[in-house]
């Protein structure tokens, strides 16, 4: 018990401020399981969404391990869970184009591989350059993979999109809304032990010497491109499995899912929930969704609909609010990363960690506000 | 890289930890190192000087690496390193630091110290999850080490504070003990005090003494000439891409043409 709570007060939530975002999300949970009771809300459309939640957490904890370990810009994101999503439906629907109909796993194993590539052969040449080379690169690749899905009929069925993608482990005595939701649990929980054990390591801090500064991380002896190309990798890899579990969650995929429009959310959760925190990631990927999917049900409540305007379609304008007001009052995200990240198993012996009360410098040297003055 | 500079430079026996030969580099039309040419002795602390332009921080570049020299040569204890990244280039030895050091965003000064120490096992993703105890035992020195090597040059009351949060003297202190921790053979650095206040300036110099007198080589640029006279012996003079002249303080004090080029003599 005192594990969990010293991983409660130590890793999930730091300060009052977290607390009350805590207590905020935990509110929105009870009434969500109160309108389950009550039967406003269907448990089938509520464990639906949880696995949509779930799947864009993992999109963001994968981007937030290339942008916020190691600050690459990836506008590619809509790309590598199209590539795992396509990776899935292709080997996995009896009626796709290859007509495997294979087990899921193996679309799963097709994802990781095919996603690893792309992501290797974008990375040799962009990765040594400037930073903006592979914001650039991935903003193309998206378009390309989108337009080769589209036109290459042939191998993925274009424009009409590929049906009959088989469900989940549908041998498990739950329903077909309960065992996704359970998988899609399941795979975050792995991703982000994983996560959190290489962030808090050596590796973890090496990508984020070479975030803040790129050279300084060469003048000491580290490969940056090396480092650069296994954070793009690993965040790519999750991605492409985030689409393979998609593809088993709608039954349904074609091209048009593979928008920008799906980046630009998960840069957004990204963003919202702390650069560089793992936590921050699937929090942010949760307030995304839930704006995303709660503003449809806005027509329904009476007060909006005696005003007669037509509130869902503004769900944009939400987020967009939501991001200024975040960057006004918490500019480093709900749930930013902490100060200091050391190998918790050498962490005990090394003082109390943590950083102690800031402020008194004992210095008349140049006063510092963060700033970055190269 | 098999002509007669590189096999001159492999008599050096070791004497000469760095060693360039004619170095250049152009920048369209300018030419900002035009043919230089130094050694760095073993054990001794160089300075490099020159006016404003002089080529002193391209110098730099071209011998960490982070530019691509046209032509020449440069050596680490005798080996060729010109076709080397600056990583590499680090890892054999040739570290150094910069101008005007980055602060590291959310990392403590513990941690943005612990980026230092050499190629870590930690530092190996498979290394995290099939030898965690290895990467524990590892990390554990170099807390220890970051530690001590603070409370030597005392610091070590800041090793929790956010690395933001230190002054610019402060962090030239943490970089001069990072680069360090990388078990140089050569440590360049790049204006050591500039910004820095006149105190703390004295203790870097002294710790850069101390380190220097347990055998640490050092390559020094500096506009600060009382501090970089105090210290280096020999002096470089660079002007206009050139070598003017190299000898002790003394010498580089009473040349003509050192004075001639810090007065625009020859300027435009």
């Amino acid at each position: 018990m005192s594990a969990v709570s010293s991983w409660v007060s130590e890793t999930l939530v730091r300060d009052a401020t977290e607390r009350r975002i805590f207590a905020v999300l935990g509110l929105i949970t009870v009434l969500l399981v109160v309108g389950v009771l009550t039967g406003v809300i269907g448990p089938r459309f509520l464990l639906f969404q949880i696995a949509l939640v779930g799947m864009y957490a993992l999109l963001s904890l994968g981007l937030n391990v290339q942008w916020g370990y190691a600050g690459l810009i990836n506008f590619s994101v809509a790309a590598f869970w199209g590539i795992g999503a396509y990776c899935a439906a292709l080997l996995t629907a009896p009626n796709s184009p290859l007509g495997l109909g294979l087990h899921p796993v193996f679309g799963f194993l097709a994802a990781i591989v095919v996603s690893a590539f792309i992501a290797v052969l974008i990375g040799i040449p962009t990765l040594r350059l400037r930073e903006d080379y592979l914001a650039i690169a991935s903003l193309g690749l998206a378009e390309v993979i989108r337009a080769i899905i589209l036109n290459e009929r042939r191998w993925t069925a274009g424009s009409s999109g590929i049906s009959g993608i088989p469900n989940l482990m549908s041998w498990l005595p739950l329903t077909d809304a309960a065992t996704t939701a359970a998988i899609v649990v399941f795979l975050i929980a792995v991703v982000y032990l994983f996560l959190r054990r290489v962030h808090r390591s050596p590796w973890g801090r090496v990508l984020r010497t070479i975030r803040s500064d790129e050279d300084l991380a060469k003048a000491l002896g580290k490969n940056t491109y090396l480092f650069k190309m296994q954070a793009f990798v690993i965040g790519s890899v999750i991605m492409a499995i985030a689409g393979a579990f998609y593809a088993h969650l709608n039954l349904y995929i074609d091209p048009s899912d593979l928008v920008p429009l799906t980046t630009f959310y998960i840069w957004i959760a990204v963003i919202l929930g702390g650069t560089g925190s793992n936590r921050g990631a699937v929090v942010g990927a949760a307030v995304v969704i839930a704006i995303r999917e709660g503003t449809r049900f806005l027509n329904d409540i009476g007060f909006i609909q005696t005003l007669g305007i037509d509130l869902a379609p503004l769900r944009l304008l939400f987020v967009g609010g939501l991001i200024i007001l975040i960057m006004r009052f918490r500019q480093d995200g709900l749930l930013p990363p902490k100060d200091e990240l050391i190998w918790p198993a050498a962490r005990d012996e090394s003082s109390t960690g943590g950083a102690s009360p800031s402020g008194a410098v004992p210095d008349g040297g140049t006063s510092s506000n963060g700033g970055d003055d190269r | 890289m098999n002509d007669d500079a590189y096999e001159g430079a492999r008599l050096d026996k070791n004497d000469v930890v760095l060693k360039t030969t004619d170095l250049e580099k152009a920048f369209g039309g300018l030419v900002a190192t035009d043919g230089v040419s130094i050694e760095v002795d073993r054990g001794t602390i160089t300075g490099m000087i020159g006016p404003n332009g002089a080529g002193k921080s391209t110098l730099f570049n071209l011998i960490s690496g982070f530019y691509e020299n046209d032509a020449g040569h440069v050596t680490v204890n005798g080996e060729e390193v010109t076709d080397l990244e600056p990583h590499e280039r680090a890892r054999k030895g040739l570290v150094r630091t910069f101008q005007t050091p980055r602060r590291l965003e959310g990392m403590s000064v513990r941690e943005a110290m612990l980026v230092g120490p050499g190629p870590q096992k930690g530092e190996s993703i498979f290394s995290l999850f099939f030898s965690g105890s290895d990467v524990t035992e590892e990390e554990r020195a170099n807390i220890e080490q970051t530690r001590e090597l603070l409370e030597r040059f005392e610091i070590g009351h800041l090793i929790d504070q956010p690395s933001t949060d230190l002054s610019g003297g402060q962090m030239k202190l943490v970089e001069l003990a990072r680069a360090f921790t990388t078990d140089p053979d050569i440590l360049l650095l790049d204006e050591p005090v500039a910004g820095v206040n006149p105190t703390l300036a004295n203790d870097i110099k002294r710790f850069i003494r101390e380190l220097n007198e347990e055998g640490q080589t050092f390559l020094i640029i500096e506009h600060d000439m009382p501090f970089i006279m105090d210290l280096a012996d020999p002096i470089i003079v660079l002007d206009q891409g050139k070598v003017l002249m190299e000898g002790s303080p003394d010498e580089v004090r009473s040349d003509d043409r050192v004075i001639e080029a810090y007065l625009g003599g020859a300027g435009p």
